[in-house]
């Protein structure tokens, strides 16, 4: 629209004002009281409500991200590999699986989790990459480590 | 952000009676075309009975189609699905390639799910082909006699080697020189 | 569901018991080992709102190692609500009064507060000592490793294993110690 003068620029009210808190009172239906009812009160919720979503849409990812990365840290728990090393070894080995992949391979097919572990830690083997994150944590799994060692050396010799 | 998914139940992806396993049941049983024989919305639903209609009910001996002129009032189709449903939508101003797919769409859909919000786009009965994680899938099967607490469990057994044993591992050593310079 | 889909289930979400032995075990540090399993969260089934907790038994709880001189430094403190009711606990005369306060706590304040926190406590039991109520023990199906390294101490190996045990060199027999 063209205004070609001051006045009728003046006269051209906003959109109808049924139509405007219409809008306001359809995102606020599911509120209770007159946070529903009343519009002052109710586009006050609606615009909070807005920004809550605004900010949640990043924090949705975030929260899904921390809770994939505490799953695959339990299951490379049980296969004695850090989650550093794991992504790591898998990006090396160029297995290019993210964390959600990874976690949904966890909990529901266990076995082929347990191969990209072994695939990860024989990548690193071969490379000679040394976990500087790993915290010596012990693992569910039964290493007996030093044991291990003395009698792979033992056999070693031995033959 | 829009407000029409405030009242919608949520609902997964799922075929009736494993519909198109096997065997196609179509799910339309019943489709009535609504229109004015002379109104200018209606026109493209006035080419699509022209041109498509014939075609459409001969391909789908399945489905009973209507039609239902009626003076001055806006074009629409009207489904009835095999599980009850009734599902109307207003084709008011739609071309006739609109219509087309409209009507590809209320063929091939199993009923009225356009009140619910899927969840998730895709659905398995089978999610896992190993069988899903449990607690006993790793475990150590030496613990199911094990005599718990026992230092053989309950050692952290990453920790690098001790002076006491990489002593142990000199003296074993020694042990296979002097061996190995008797023979 | 099937009947054996119900049983997989059962089968995923089973509840497992775990025993912890404190011993020689920095209190805060192992808090987080202990935290894990009783959230659920050594499994990779994980979700906060599912149920997917174990119980841990602690034993030992009384021979547990403060790190420096933290049983003199750290103090425990509570507040009777009333006026004046504040109160400053040093560590070892916590520990004297209830050798299974300063685990509990440590493993408290390792979890976020939220409501599961107090629900998720009533899965952790601890013990001063070796003794361990026979019904909870016949639940343990798995041992929670230590984080540290427990050293033995030398009166406490058979006296045959010290003499038998290689060394670097033989003390002089004319030797005498001051």
């Amino acid at each position: 629209m063209v205004f070609l003068s001051v006045i009728n620029w003046a006269r051209c009210r906003g959109p109808d004002e049924f139509w405007r808190k219409r809008r306001v009172f359809r995102l606020a239906a599911h509120y209770i009281g007159r946070r529903r009812n009343c519009y002052s009160i109710a586009v006050r919720n609606v615009h909070r409500a807005l920004v809550y979503a605004t900010k949640a849409r990043k924090l949705k990812k975030e929260d899904m991200k921390s809770l994939w990365d505490v799953r695959i840290t339990a299951a490379c728990e049980q296969h004695n590999i850090t989650l550093f090393s794991l992504r790591e070894g898998l990006d090396r080995a160029n297995i290019m699986l993210d964390r959600k992949s990874l976690s949904d391979l966890a909990s529901w097919e266990p076995k082929t989790f347990e191969a990209l572990a072994a695939v990860a830690k024989y990548k690193l083997e071969t490379d000679r990459f040394i976990d500087g994150q790993d915290k010596c944590h012990p693992t569910g799994i039964n290493l007996n480590l030093k044991d291990v060692m003395l009698e792979a050396w033992l056999n070693e010799k031995k033959k | 952000m829009s407000a029409n998914n405030l009242f919608l139940k949520s609902a997964f992806v799922r075929a009736p009676l494993k519909n198109g396993v096997g065997r196609y049941v179509c799910q339309l049983q019943r489709i009535v075309f609504k229109f004015c024989k002379s109104n200018g919305a209606s026109r493209g639903m006035r080419d699509f009975i022209e041109q498509d209609l014939v075609d459409f009910s001969k391909d789908n001996p399945g489905v009973v189609v209507y039609l239902k002129p009626r003076r001055h009032r806006g074009p629409v189709i009207v489904g009835e699905y095999l599980n009850g449903d009734r599902l109307w939508m207003s084709v008011h101003n739609k071309t006739h390639e609109e219509i087309v797919k409209w009507v590809e769409l209320f063929r091939t859909q199993q009923g009225n799910n356009w009140n619910s919000r899927l969840r998730k786009y895709q659905y398995t009965n089978h999610p896992s082909v190993q069988g899903p994680w449990t607690p006993f899938t790793f475990k150590d099967p030496e613990l199911n006699t094990a005599e718990l607490p026992d230092v053989r469990f309950g050692s952290n057994n990453r920790l690098p080697a001790t002076a006491t044993e990489q002593l142990r591992l000199m003296f074993e050593k020694q042990k296979l020189d002097e061996l190995k310079t008797a023979e | 569901m099937s009947a054996a889909k119900r049983v997989q289930q059962w089968a995923t979400f089973a509840r497992s018991w775990h025993i912890f032995d404190c011993k020689w075990q920095d209190p805060y540090e192992s808090a987080h080992v202990i935290k894990k399993y009783l959230m659920g969260m050594h499994k990779p089934i994980y979700h906060p709102m599912n149920d997917c907790g174990d119980v841990v038994v602690c034993i030992n709880s009384r021979e547990i190692a403060l790190r420096g001189d933290e049983w003199r430094k750290r103090a425990y403190f509570h507040h009777t609500g009333y006026p004046g009711g504040a109160s400053w606990t040093l560590a070892w005369e916590l520990h004297n009064k209830d050798p299974t306060m300063i685990i509990k706590k440590a493993v408290y304040r390792a979890m976020t507060g939220n409501l599961q926190r107090r629900h998720t406590m009533q899965r952790l039991f601890i013990y001063p000592g070796e003794n361990v109520p026979e019904d909870v023990l016949q639940n343990v199906t798995n041992q929670i490793r230590q984080i540290r390294y427990v050293p033995k101490r030398l009166d406490h190996i058979p006296e045959e294993e010290v003499k038998n045990y290689p060394k670097v060199m033989e003390y002089p027999e004319d030797f005498v110690v001051k």
